[in-house]
């Protein structure tokens, strides 16, 4: 499943990044990579961006560059 | 800076955004640098020597924040050429890289990176009473073995460790003087690969302290727990999150804080305000009165006090919003701001990281448009850049201000609501011309990118008071610095237009008219004749249209050397003495009796008045603003672009405005 599947307060763990997508460098800079615990914070009025908790510090993260994320509970 | 000497080995500060840098910074140089808890907030190089209680021999440069190695704009792409080589300052001898401990594995990638490229490192852990606070800590010299570089735990805000990292940067720049470190590539696996091997280091050198050893031997077993506890962002900014960030609360709390910003710059600073301007008031009566009426006291009480008056009497306002915005940046607040306005931004062609320039365009566009340059993609950036100036900055609330006295005489309740809307329109248009820009955006801005949003949300913390008023001061001071100058020098000069060459007209002697009426009677056939009047005629037919003359028209062109200058213009134009009364009492009184061209017709009535409103929101009368732009945007294109495209709307509109409004009966 994708990141932004993840309902609020759910952890899963991140399994692989899309490496073809555009942002998946910057993903990877930020922290995100395969095998990292992630959590779902919250999600803005929009539904977009959101929020996860991550390496011990939150990031705001827009839907689109999250689609690079595939994560499993 | 005149105290750098360029033979002296270079020492340079190198981390992640809000990684404690400047702060460092700060203390190793005794400067006193914005650090705000905001991402980004470095966006320039600043170099000095140390302080000389260190006795160090060397230049110390703090470097605009970034993630990784790998640049990620044009921007960045300087930021990290400059840290191999610096065009001035040529290659460090070691850079001091700054790790936020309680973002450990995310801000040793950096670390890594730079320490595969080659370069001398010393790292500076900093946070570690966050860190503590979760009961762990960092071995140093573990961590030291590990990445085979010196290591100390600092606090560059009590000054813990820092004789210790001093050392350290003797000891290395004893070793060598010049980095030999060259360029590196890092592909998606090699930053796999490093975070694999931080993740190994995280394990062997992050340990519990609260626990006794035998604890501590069965956790080395079990080395998941352990990461796990450790990765737990900060309980409290997960709480107050927990409101900020909700999907309706956040949404609610966002606008009141928002709304609050700008009551408060309106309604608290108004008395201030008017507090200046009684002062320079009665400063300007006092020079008048008690000497003879000569260009020289003329040049003193109009020219200098009267155009030092406009620059200050605004001051307040400025204070205010400097103060305030300091304080939601410094908070953390402002992160989470521009992560709930990241959709609807999106929609206009804009970005999250669009909200703080926007923000700070209210104050004045100069910052805010440097500001843009945490924007990472490039056709979001120009665009920003692009309607920065429809923000309506603090330099326009004179004028607004002299405006709706006029319009609204003593109502000041509905004036601040009338303001409220100026400022909502500018915000408003902003957005449709973002939109007509962004689907023009291969003619306008000639920059397509992947469009993307990812930031850190920073802790909350309670704002430090002294940071926050020691940066609001700097920037007043600086604004004064910057604006003043040129305010004072527009003013004479126009001063000098309206009074020379006719300056002692010859008017007949009537018996039955008194000093005062004489006075009057000298000025208004001083100003017929004067140069401003010979500029003013070539104006008067684009004037005309708009139901305005020449005098309008001359303070409207003095205007772009700042837009408050209208105000000291205006006066100049329509001589205002004002004994007693404060400069806008007695400018609205002499609006009120102004007549077009020698006709028995007001000049300025309700429609010219809201005409002139609603030119001032649209029209780009700025040239620092046209001058930073030129250098942001790397070339001339966006700036002229901006002037035609601004000054055609703000005269269109001012035209429609103007004649809708007569058409309607209202003259």
């Amino acid at each position: 499943m994708k990141l932004s599947d993840l309902h609020s307060g759910q952890t899963a763990k991140i399994t692989k990044i899309d490496l073809l997508h555009p942002s998946s460098f910057r993903v990877l800079e930020y922290g995100f990579t395969p095998g990292q615990e992630i959590k779902l914070i919250n999600r803005s009025f929009f539904n977009d961006p959101l929020a996860v908790s991550l390496r011990g510090t939150l990031i705001a993260i827009r839907k689109n560059d999250a689609e690079c994320i595939d994560v499993t509970l | 800076m005149s105290q750098t000497n360029l033979n002296l080995p270079l020492i340079t500060l190198v981390g992640p955004p809000n990684s404690g840098k400047t702060t460092l910074f700060n203390y190793l140089s005794g400067k006193k640098y914005k650090t705000v808890n905001y991402p980004g907030s470095t966006i320039e190089y600043s170099i000095t020597k140390f302080l000389d209680r260190f006795e160090i021999g060397g230049n110390l440069m703090d470097s605009p924040g970034i993630v990784s190695m790998v640049p990620n704009s044009p921007d960045e792409e300087v930021t990290i050429s400059n840290l191999y080589d610096h065009p001035v300052y040529g290659k460090p001898a070691v850079l001091v890289v700054t790790v936020d401990v309680s973002q450990f594995s995310r801000h040793l990638l950096l670390v890594k990176q730079i320490l595969e490229c080659g370069f001398r490192v010393i790292v500076a852990l900093t946070m570690n009473d966050i860190l503590e606070g979760k009961k762990f800590t960092v071995k140093e010299t573990e961590l030291a073995k590990r990445l085979k570089c010196k290591v100390v735990k600092i606090n560059p805000r009590t000054g813990y460790g820092i004789d210790k990292l001093i050392e350290y940067v003797k000891e290395e720049t004893a070793i060598s003087n010049l980095s030999t470190a060259v360029a590196k590539e890092f592909e998606d696996e090699s930053i796999i690969k490093i975070y694999k091997e931080i993740e190994e280091i995280e394990n062997n050198v992050i340990e519990r302290n609260d626990q006794t050893n035998l604890e501590k031997a069965n956790e080395s077993l079990q080395i998941k727990g352990q990461t796990s506890a450790l990765n737990k962002p900060d309980e409290l900014t997960l709480k107050i999150d927990s409101l900020l960030l909700h999907k309706y609360w956040g949404l609610i709390t966002f606008a009141t804080v928002m709304g609050l910003l700008f009551a408060s710059i309106f309604w608290i600073a108004s008395p201030l305000m008017d507090l200046v301007d009684s002062l320079f008031q009665s400063l300007s009566s006092l020079v008048v009165s008690g000497h003879e009426h000569n260009w020289f006291t003329d040049l003193v009480s109009s020219g200098i006090i009267g155009g030092t008056g406009a620059v200050l009497v605004f001051l307040p306002q400025i204070i205010m919003l400097f103060f305030i915005l300091g304080l939601l940046e410094d908070s953390g607040y402002l992160a989470r701001g521009a992560m709930l306005i990241d959709k609807p931004l999106s929609k206009l062609g804009l970005n999250g990281r669009s909200f703080v320039p926007m923000l700070s365009g209210f104050a004045c566009a100069i910052p805010a448009i440097m500001a843009a340059r945490t924007i990472t993609n490039k056709k979001e950036r120009l665009l920003t850049i692009f309607i920065i100036p429809l923000m309506s900055c603090s330099a326009r609330l004179p004028v607004y201000g002299l405006l709706l006295s006029f319009l609204l005489p003593g109502k000041f309740l509905l004036s601040g609501i009338i303001l409220s809307l100026i400022y909502l329109f500018g915000i408003l248009s902003s957005f449709v011309i973002s939109v007509i820009i962004n689907k023009y955006q291969k003619v306008f801005l000639k920059a397509e990118d992947n469009s993307s949003f990812i930031m850190e949300l920073p802790v909350y913390r309670i704002p430090k008071l002294k940071n926050v008023l020691n940066n609001t001061y700097n920037n007043a001071i600086q604004y004064v610095k910057k604006a003043g100058p040129i305010i004072l020098v527009f003013s004479i000069l126009i001063w000098a237009l309206t009074y020379f060459p006719n300056n002692n007209p010859v008017v007949p002697n009537e018996e039955n008219l008194n000093t005062e009426q004489i006075q009057e009677l000298i000025d208004s056939d001083r100003i017929a004749n004067s140069y401003a009047s010979e500029i003013g005629k070539f104006i008067e037919p684009v004037m005309k249209p708009i139901g305005l003359d020449w005098r309008v028209g001359v303070s409207l062109i003095a205007t772009f050397a700042a837009r408050e200058v209208f105000v000291s213009s205006l006066a100049l134009m329509f001589k205002i003495t004002g004994e007693g009364d404060n400069i806008n009492e007695s400018l609205v009184n002499a609006m009120r009796e102004a007549k077009y061209g020698g006709t028995g017709r007001p000049l300025f009535t309700t429609a010219t008045t809201i005409g002139l409103i609603v030119f001032f929101v649209f029209a780009l009368q700025c040239i620092s603003t046209i001058a930073i732009t030129r250098k942001e945007t790397g070339g001339w294109r966006i700036p002229i672009l901006q002037i035609v495209f601004y000054s055609g709307i703000a005269y269109l509109f001012t035209f429609l405005t103007v004649n809708g409004l007569n058409l309607l009966g209202i003259s």
